[in-house]
């Protein structure tokens, strides 16, 4: 069902309840509480909408709720927005019908004192309890970011939930400090010993406020967050905040930029799923398969650094375009060694998938399948892995993505093994998207200036790991009044659960490899 | 020192006099005087049991001529002797165990529990020493029905049902077999049964043979009859397990050794074998279930099975050694059952009284539930510790000595020639191995999930450090278990006291030859070979005796194995004290920091957190899941689907015996009480008919005879 | 198997000569500023340019503090007067002397990373440093999974409120002596994050830092020299104006 159906059909079932307007392929529509629960769970359960985000927000007079949705299939979006005074602190809670909105419910909750009624499990979730006490809300306008809290008092008695019974149950707590130079993140596997039943990830170690950072800062400082807050995918969140930028704007951004943009963006997309495949292959201990992918991971950064002048391609994108030109014989030989470096990729592939000893950790090891992923809605090469089709570059192509000719590959086991073969073919789709590219990088500026109006804008734009949303308020003053951050790595995180659980301990760091996760990403 | 008629009279008089002060002294003295009574007896039984070994001679009494009986008679040769020594060893400490807690029992009346105390001692000195079948019957009966009114309890009488009902049904095996032997040697007199029974036909000895197996192996727990054992062993109170499980145990390998090796030593292997694969079958199967067992006393309950398999099989070897004429091997085989079946009972009393101690000061025997128990219970945490390292065979204490001995004597099937045989001994000894690895395991996750970590309960994280009476107990046996194990060299030439009589061959030969007995010049031609063999004992001196085990082989390679455990301890406390000097010397000055573990940097480590004792056997469970046959049970609870409430999970294991024989058996009884309940239809000419048939039957049978 | 091992094999060496050798290959460092003479006193458009305030003024010459410098390129791009930038990224600096490992030990030394709220881009690099091109095992540097075994706590990001606790646990669990490396903007002063609510200031704020490396994130190379002059393998010349030293062996 496309958007125009699907207004249609809203129209028709609530009665004119629920005010529509359709906006540049958005659908919005106004509802009141009430009305909250049932549309979310007929556009999710029965028309299989995918679930992007939630976004809390603290107006002057009012609570404001963005639901963010979009068709199956189909291109849009649907917003569902819900208000309320701001004495009134409980919504409903549509995670009963919506699972993909748990976390970003109790995300709400935990930030901004929101009550969601029928939530099963509000509480501990970002502001560890065991670290903070209850009643900071940091997302509260009246709270400053820039106050140090002193004066702490957590719950002294605070206790993991268990949800294993069973005769000798136990909790096998992981890192935060853990392995060789992993991010920092806290599991509890609950366990009867060998095999994890119930895998919980404890996030939020690295929270460091983004959001509420951004608050009062300028667009030019908001980039730098936007930019830094998750290093490994640092252009195509840079990418997303400009697009924003620029819808608010007005201004187009100059063909040569957007080309370069997609350039760059796949560029990313080409050195992230090196890592994850090294991690993949570090993980199973195969020593010679990770320094043959670790080779490619930096000959890719390099290319990304001797091209753009730094590696992880900092500084690059700025609203309104690139803060630089590039040269289109360098672009093209930064496309020809990337299609060298997918060319030894690939004899790398054949020789993983004849060596047995590592496919047999893979096979059939962490499975999701495709109802799952959208039950939790999955983001990126990991939902595509399970034949859950969410690629923003198809669905709501931005930038130069309609011109150019590319696959967005699926797979439909979603076990280990389906994950490993997805980010192999992406890397060869990236390429070939850089080629092209660099063949057809028009004549032209590469940036225009930008300045925002005050306002609202939502863009998407797909990281190497996924979907990412970001919605800017701009104020009249210029400055950012709200920036919501919805990430892949926060969809997959809350789904990596049921990939994790019913295998034993030492098939954890696999499955946790082959999810290509960033808790970065996720704990902004 | 008085002679062994006054000492053993003294001994059942201290006893009996227990039982009278019981009923007569007042109330508040009455269990802790009648179980020092006991206590004293048994001390009078350790030196009644000394002294028939020095020097070796069989006292012999007759006690009274019943009609149509016989004379009962009483003796006491070296085997007797060696049961006395061995049941007072674990009864000494045991009564000092119990007298602090025989008010801790299901008997309302103190008294009675402290005359069953007693009433036990009685039956156990009765049975050791009774050379007539009837004394014997008697006792043995006796014995059986006082364990059972010991572990039967008002709210679950099955173990004892269970126990009572198997170990008639062993009696009477028992029974069937001496009335084989004495309607073939016309006695009931254990001394005439002996001279005649080389003359018994081989259908007849294998009849006895398996008859008293059978009907030993009950008692005993081996397989396919322990099923009664760790539901028993659990109910027992605590006062009492300590002297059930170490010393009611031996009687079961009392008797197969009595019978076996004493009346009637089969002269072919057969009876070997099938000890020999019966017990490492058992030890397999004891270890594996006492290694994933959360239950501490079940756990140890498990483990005696695992040791009466280890020391039958060590016999079956010795008597297949026996039969098939290498003496030597077979004294090694029998040292290894004598010296294991002592060990068996000083350790197992030992962690006995620690699973007593602990279950008193916690109030839970789950090992899930303890943890962190070091902390509060020292005293008892050592003990248990040198239990748990002695009963897991490490060295220096007296589990190495004996397993190491046992798996020798299994090595020596080299020497035998049948490959059917070697097999056995082969299959045996790979099962022995196993065992013995799983053992460590075993007892690894017991001390560690009970003593070291955090306390996973709040009754752990309160409990107390046990009375002194119970530590004075389990400090003597652990003592004993450290003496006996750095001292085989003198353990071994007293048990060969008892050896030489069966098997006609010194053990102290085969093991610890005698040019390390006398003091003084060696012969120069033995340190010639020594040195030849590499081993450094220096020129012309040996430091005396209690030196080293030896297992010498043949004319070209004389020495097998060698090794001193003294030697290894010495060495070990001396290492430890350089180590300990060493780091006072370079660090001595150091600021010393204590950290505690690294736990990945979590805020706050809860117990929680740590292992189980049930995760910790996981590997173990999940590598034998085929013998093990877990039914998983497995429950989720959610909210709208994905919410996940609760998941349940259990594992239903039923024991291997129960699934195999017990259950079997019990559906079979079923379905024949079914039969027969159709033919009670209760119409009186059926009732007619069926005695009509049964008496053409019976006139069929009786022309035909 | 044998097919890994010819693959090895056949790929040849690619790890670098650095510290024997300089490493000049474009795209391994972003570089930095370079300090500029002659600039105007009343044109003050570079430095307003840079958000963390890396360049600062003394009269016509403007300075850069390198530990402040995020590679934003705003002071090289879309502006009048770009300042040009050079390559290098020997900018480690060493905070106390003593630290400085002693001759007989330098050849192998353990480190224990922890992430204090990284963004991902230093962790990827310090991963780097195990990557054949870089391959620190060479010069006895090893990573190690508890800080138990620990010479080096190699931190990265600006200390988030919730990583506080399991950092200081990390740094209290290791051996004395402890040697403290911040690495990356955010853990020498907060970075982009800065102090607030629940990011801290840097690495200082609660540890004894020993030696800080500059760079948002600093390449592979730059934490490897780091290491090199912790370790005492090199010679310590700040040259903190122009921001790169010669490696010496």
């Amino acid at each position: 069902m496309n958007i125009q159906e699907i207004a249609a059909e809203i129209q028709s079932r609530w009665n004119n309840e629920i005010k529509l307007s359709t906006i540049a392929g958005t659908l919005e529509c106004r509802c009141h509480r009430e009305h909250l629960v049932p549309l979310c769970g007929w556009l999710f359960n029965r028309l299989n909408c995918h679930f992007a985000g939630l976004t809390a927000e603290e107006l002057p007079d009012r609570w404001n709720l963005d639901y963010l949705f979009t068709p199956a299939g189909e291109s849009g979006i649907i917003r569902i927005n819900t208000a309320a005074p701001l004495k009134e602190r409980n919504f409903p809670s549509i995670s009963i019908a919506v699972h993909a909105a748990d976390w970003h419910e109790r995300e709400a909750e935990d930030l901004f004192g929101l009550t969601f009624e029928g939530h099963p499990r509000l509480g501990d979730f970002i502001l560890h309890d065991d670290a903070w006490q209850e009643g900071v809300e940091p997302m509260r306008e009246n709270f400053s970011a820039a106050d140090v809290l002193s004066g702490r008092n957590p719950k002294p008695d605070w206790r993991p939930r268990r949800i294993l019974k069973a005769p000798g149950a136990f909790i096998m707590p992981v890192g935060p400090v853990f392995s060789g130079e992993a991010e920092s993140v806290h599991f509890q596997l609950e366990t009867i010993g060998e095999e994890v039943l119930r895998a919980f990830p404890r996030l939020f170690f690295k929270y460091r406020g983004v959001e509420k950072l951004a608050e009062g800062r300028s667009v030019d400082n908001g980039l730098l967050l936007a930019e830094r807050f998750a290093g490994s995918t640092a252009f195509s969140h840079a990418l997303a905040f400009s697009m924003a930028i620029e819808k608010l704007s007005g201004e187009e951004v100059p063909p040569r930029a957007e080309v370069l943009r997609v350039f760059m963006a796949e560029l990313e997309r080409l050195r992230h799923h090196l890592g994850v495949i090294e991690g993949i292959c570090s993980s199973t201990g195969l020593a010679v398969g990770t320094g043959q992918c670790a080779i490619l991971e930096e000959e890719a950064l390099r290319i990304s650094g001797a091209l753009t002048g730094h590696r992880y391609l900092f500084g690059l994108c700025i609203p309104g375009g690139l803060s630089r030109d590039f040269d289109k014989t360098a672009l093209k030989s930064a496309a020809e060694r990337a299609t060298d470096i997918v060319r030894r990729m690939n004899s790398i592939e054949k020789l993983l998938i004849n060596t047995s000893s590592f496919l047999d950790r893979l096979e059939e090891v962490g499975a999701v399948t495709e109802k799952q992923a959208h039950d939790f809605g999955l983001a990126g090469p990991v939902a595509r892995a399970s034949g859950y089709s969410c690629d923003t570059r198809k669905q709501l192509p931005y930038g130069a993505y309609r011109n150019f000719d590319f696959d967005s590959p699926h797979e439909r086991e979603g076990d280990g093994y389906a994950r490993l073969r997805l980010f192999f073919a992406e890397v060869r789709e990236s390429g070939r998207i850089m080629e092209q590219a660099a063949e057809k990088l028009p004549p032209g500026k590469t940036a225009v200036p930008c300045n925002p109006d005050a306002g609202t804008a939502i863009s998407t734009a797909e990281t190497p790991r996924g979907a990412t949303w970001h919605r800017i308020r701009i104020g009249t003053d210029g400055k950012i009044k709200r920036y919501r951050l919805i990430t892949p790595s926060f969809a997959n995180w809350h789904g990596f659960h049921i990939a994790a659980e019913n295998f034993a301990f030492q098939d954890f760091p696999i499955i946790l490899a082959t999810f290509g996760l960033s808790v970065a990403e996720n704990d902004r | 020192m008085p002679g062994i008629e006054t000492l053993l009279i003294g001994t059942l008089s201290l006893y009996t006099a227990g039982i009278a002060a019981a009923f007569l002294l007042p109330k508040e003295k009455t269990p802790v005087l009648p179980a020092l009574f006991g206590g004293t007896g048994s001390l009078l039984l350790l030196f009644t049991g000394i002294k028939s070994f020095l020097p070796p001679e069989t006292f012999h009494a007759a006690l009274w001529t019943v009609p149509g009986i016989g004379t009962l008679t009483v003796s006491i040769d070296t085997l007797s002797a060696f049961f006395l020594v061995v049941t007072a060893i674990a009864a000494i400490p045991a009564s000092v165990f119990a007298a602090t807690r025989l008010k801790q029992t299901r008997w309302q009346h103190p008294e009675v529990a402290a005359a069953l105390y007693l009433g036990l001692l009685i039956s156990l000195t009765i049975v050791i020493i009774a050379s007539h079948v009837f004394l014997f019957l008697i006792a043995w009966e006796s014995m059986s029905i006082i364990i059972y009114l010991l572990i039967s309890s008002d709210n679950n009488e099955r173990p004892g049902y269970l126990m009572l009902s198997i170990g008639e049904a062993g009696t009477l095996a028992i029974t069937a077999a001496f009335l084989l032997l004495s309607a073939n040697t016309g006695s009931l007199s254990f001394a005439i049964i002996k001279t005649g029974a080389a003359s018994l036909g081989p259908g007849v000895q294998w009849a006895v043979f398996l008859l008293v197996f059978f009907g030993f192996s009950v008692k005993g727990g081996l397989i396919p009859l322990n099923f009664w054992m760790p539901g028993a062993y659990t109910a027992a109170p605590a006062a009492f397990i300590p002297l059930i499980a170490g010393a009611t145990l031996n009687m079961a390998l009392y008797g197969i050794i009595r019978v076996t090796g004493s009346l009637l030593p089969i002269p072919h292997a057969g009876p070997g074998i099938i000890m020999l694969i019966v017990g490492s079958a058992t030890a397999l199967i004891g270890i594996l279930y006492a290694t994933i067992e959360d239950d501490f006393k079940t756990l140890l309950a498990h483990s005696s099975i695992e040791n009466a398999g280890i020391i039958i099989a060590a016999l079956g070897a010795g008597s297949v050694f026996l039969a098939k004429g290498h003496l030597a091997a077979a004294s090694i085989a029998f040292a290894a059952a004598l010296y294991h079946l002592l060990n068996h009972s000083v350790f197992k009393t030992l962690l006995f009284m620690g699973a007593g101690a602990v279950e008193d000061k916690t109030g839970t025997r789950s090992l899930d539930r303890m943890g962190g128990l070091l902390k509060h219970m020292p005293w008892t945490g050592l003990f248990v510790l040198i239990g748990a390292l002695s009963i897991a065979a490490m060295p220096p204490f007296n589990g190495f000595v004996s397993e190491w001995l046992t798996l020798q004597a299994l090595l020596r099937s080299v020497e035998l020639s049948s490959p059917g045989i070697k097999l056995a001994f082969v299959a045996a000894g790979v099962g022995l191995t196993l065992t013995a690895g799983l053992a460590v395991t075993c007892f690894v996750r017991a001390f560690a999930m009970g003593f070291l970590g955090m306390s996973r309960s709040d009754s752990a994280s309160a409990a107390k450090e046990t009375g002194k009476p119970a530590l004075l107990s389990m400090a003597g046996l652990a003592v004993f278990c450290l003496a006996l194990g750095i001292l085989p060299t003198y353990v071994i030439p007293a048990l060969n006291k008892t050896i030489r009589p069966l098997t006609g061959a010194s053990a102290t030969t085969a093991l610890v030859p005698g040019f390390f007995r006398p003091q003084g010049k060696l012969p120069e031609a033995f340190v010639n070979d020594f040195h030849k063999l590499g081993a450094q004992i220096g020129k012309n001196s040996m430091p005396g005796r209690g030196l080293a085990v030896l297992h010498r082989g043949g004319t070209k390679n004389p020495v097998v194995f060698a090794m001193s455990t003294f030697y290894m301890f010495i060495t070990l406390i001396i290492l430890l004290g350089l180590t300990a000097g060493l780091v006072r010397l370079f660090a001595g000055r150091r600021r010393k920091i204590r950290q505690p573990r690294w736990d990945g940097g979590v805020r706050k480590l809860l117990p929680e957190m740590t292992y189980t004792a049930t995760g910790f056997a996981h590997p173990v469970r999940v590598i034998f899941e085929s013998i093990l046959r877990p039914k998983v049970v497995e429950r989720k609870d959610t909210i709208a689907e994905h919410f996940r409430v609760t998941i349940r999970q259990k594992r239903n294991e039923i024991h291997l015996i129960d699934r195999m024989v017990l259950n079997p058996l019990d559906s079979a009884a079923h379905r024949i009480a079914r039969t027969l309940a159709k033919m009670h239809n209760g119409r009186i000419n059926t009732y007619a008919g069926y005695a009509l048939l049964a008496l053409i039957v019976f006139l069929a049978i009786a022309s035909i005879i | 198997m044998s097919r890994w091992v010819i693959k090895g094999i056949r790929t040849g060496i690619v790890t670098t000569r650095y510290p024997e050798k300089k490493e000049e290959t474009p795209g391994t460092s972003p570089g930095l500023p370079e300090q500029v003479t002659g600039i105007a006193p009343e044109n003050r458009e570079t430095e307003s340019r840079c958000p963390t305030g890396a360049l600062s003024r003394e009269k016509n010459r403007l300075n850069l503090r390198q530990e402040r410098c995020i590679h934003c390129f705003r002071c090289s791009r879309g502006t009048e007067n770009p300042i040009p930038w050079k390559n290098g990224f020997e900018w480690a600096e060493i905070r106390n002397p003593e630290a400085v490992v002693p001759a007989s030990l330098r050849h192998s030394l353990h480190i224990r990373v922890v992430d204090a709220g990284d963004c991902g881009a230093c962790l990827n690099e310090i991963k780097l440093l195990n990557n054949p091109y870089y391959n620190m095992h060479r010069l006895g540097f090893f990573i190690t999974p508890t800080p138990r075994q620990a010479d080096i706590l190699l931190v990265a990001g600006p200390v988030a409120e919730h990583m506080k606790t399991p950092l200081l646990k990390a740094y209290e669990a290791m051996p004395a002596p402890k040697r403290v490396m911040a690495v990356g903007a955010c853990a020498l002063n907060g970075g982009v994050f800065g102090p607030g609510f629940v990011t801290g200031s840097g690495v200082a704020d609660i540890l004894p830092v020993d030696i800080e490396i500059p760079g948002c994130p600093p390449p592979p190379l730059a934490i490897l020299h780091g290491l090199c002059l912790i370790a005492g393998q090199l010679k310590n010349e700040p040259n903190a104006a122009t921001g790169t030293r010669k490696g010496e062996k």
